[in-house]
């Protein structure tokens, strides 16, 4: 088999990985990016909130890392086995159900969510869409909100692959409104400003937030936590808020939420 | 592997449902399909180019181009030019109707002309017209060989009904999708959904082969 030449050549790269002084991990995070202006790819660039959060926690914890676009069900199966992947971050809301086969860092975003209406048709809040057409992302908090107030199996409800298809559903009379993330929604409307359209907040949306998807049992949660906890209440935060979603935040509800384990 | 099968057993109606949707859609594209692949077949084999052109560049466009494509093409174009806005049920059959339709035009032509001239030229020197040697003695030897090929187009479209859940239909891997968000497991709804299409397509299969022994 060639032996002692191969296993010489093996030796080389491993020696000097034992030889630096700090044998560092080097923790891989997945995501899907997809979701604009969350995270997202610009040519061969992963851009977008989350990887520059993901810079700042990651910087703050002192750890090295490593971000791959795998797509969302490849991330979700590395990161329940946990072996090639430590982390996914993709704009995951946290719920219980969730929580059955994953662990969460805290939360680190508010996730508020949008109607985006006819002008002048009145749907503004979820009970005026109950029984209206409504097109959302199949697994965003809108999708989870909708489900709640709609009916799961409502066939009204319906859950396309991207925002960017509801929009589509919507241009063409397939649906009644969009309900998605404030900043997908806003984009839409800056980038369509000859569309007949309005963006509504419904206050008594309940509030959901997205935390780092982590393997059941991972030592990365005691690392992330701290981090994320000092990030979110720093004013870089603030700023990554304002130059992605166009908004200023309020922090206070993910704090709190962060409070709340 | 954990397999969660209380998810499943929780998703089961949706699934089911989705399902029916799923054998609905196939059935009917399959039906439409067939109906316009003839048509499209004759023109093929026109010696025409008025009818055979056209039928030629149908068949090019929707065998060339990918399914998804045309569902995008069906549902926010061709469907809101004639209907005004979008409408899910029948863009679903459309896509399917009109992407099968292509193949089963081409399944139709080579059965047809598999047949050897040898056949042809007998039944006019017994002086049958054009449309009893296709009617007794091309048809019956020509169907019996399409089924094969019908089949394997019919399984195949069964599968490719799952690309009707980008458009939001709410067919069998529509549900999966549902309810791989929820969880977020992909194994559960993907393996589910694969069993339950292979065993449309299975007993479709074992249907067809009854069939082709008593044609």
């Amino acid at each position: 088999m060639g032996a002692g030449g191969k296993r010489g050549f093996h030796k080389l790269p491993l020696m000097t990985a034992c030889g630096g002084a700090a044998q560092e991990k080097v923790y891989k995070f997945a995501t899907d990016a997809a979701y604009s202006p969350m995270e997202f790819m610009d040519k061969d660039q992963i851009v977008g909130f989350s990887p520059e959060f993901l810079a700042l926690v990651m910087q703050e914890a002192g750890l090295k890392y490593e971000l791959v676009n795998t797509g969302w069900d490849p991330m979700l199966e590395f990161v329940k086995q946990g072996t090639e992947y430590d982390a996914g971050i993709s704009s995951i809301s946290i719920t219980d159900e969730r929580k059955e086969t994953y662990d969460y860092t805290v939360p680190y975003f508010e996730s508020v969510n949008m109607i985006m209406s006819k002008k002048g048709s009145g749907l503004t809040t979820a009970e005026s869409l109950k029984d209206k057409k409504v097109a959302v992302q199949n697994g965003t908090t809108a999708d989870i909100i909708m489900s709640e107030v709609m009916g799961k199996d409502n066939p009204n409800l319906r859950r396309f692959e991207t925002n960017t298809l509801a929009f589509m559903e919507m241009e063409n009379g397939g649906v009644d409104a969009v309900v998605a993330d404030i900043a997908v929604i806003g984009e839409y409307l800056k980038q369509n400003p000859d569309k007949d359209y309005e963006g509504h907040i419904d206050p008594n949306f309940p509030t959901e937030f997205y935390g780092i998807l982590l393997p059941k049992g991972s030592e990365l949660k005691a690392k992330l936590d701290p981090a994320i906890k000092k990030v979110v209440a720093s004013e870089a935060y603030k700023e990554l808020y304002r130059k992605w979603i166009g908004e200023e935040p309020n922090v206070d509800n993910i704090l709190k939420a962060q409070e709340q384990g | 592997m954990d397999f969660r099968f209380d998810i499943v057993a929780e998703y089961m109606p949706l699934i089911l449902r989705g399902t029916l949707l799923t054998i609905g859609f196939s059935i009917l594209g399959i039906l439409l399909g067939s109906l316009l692949g003839l048509i499209i077949c004759v023109g093929k084999m026109s010696r025409s180019k008025f009818f055979n052109l056209p039928a030629s560049m149908y068949i090019n466009f929707f065998r060339g181009t990918p399914l998804l494509v045309q569902i995008f093409i069906v549902h926010f174009g061709v469907v809101p030019a004639f209907y005004g806005k979008t409408q899910v049920f029948i863009a679903a059959v459309l896509a399917l109707s009109l992407n099968s339709a292509a193949y089963t035009a081409e399944i139709f032509r080579a059965g047809i002309q598999s047949i050897d001239r040898g056949q042809r030229e007998a039944a006019y020197s017994l002086g049958m017209t054009h449309r009893q040697a296709m009617r007794f003695v091309i048809l019956p030897q020509a169907i019996k060989r399409m089924i094969p090929a019908f089949g394997n187009e019919f399984i195949v479209l069964i599968k490719d009904s799952s690309l009707l859940s980008v458009i939001a239909a709410p067919e069998l891997m529509y549900w999966g999708k549902v309810m791989q968000t929820q969880y977020l497991r992909i194994w559960e709804p993907y393996l589910t959904a694969a069993i339950i299409y292979f065993i449309l397509t299975y007993s479709l299969s074992k249907l067809l082969n009854y069939l082709e022994r008593r044609v």
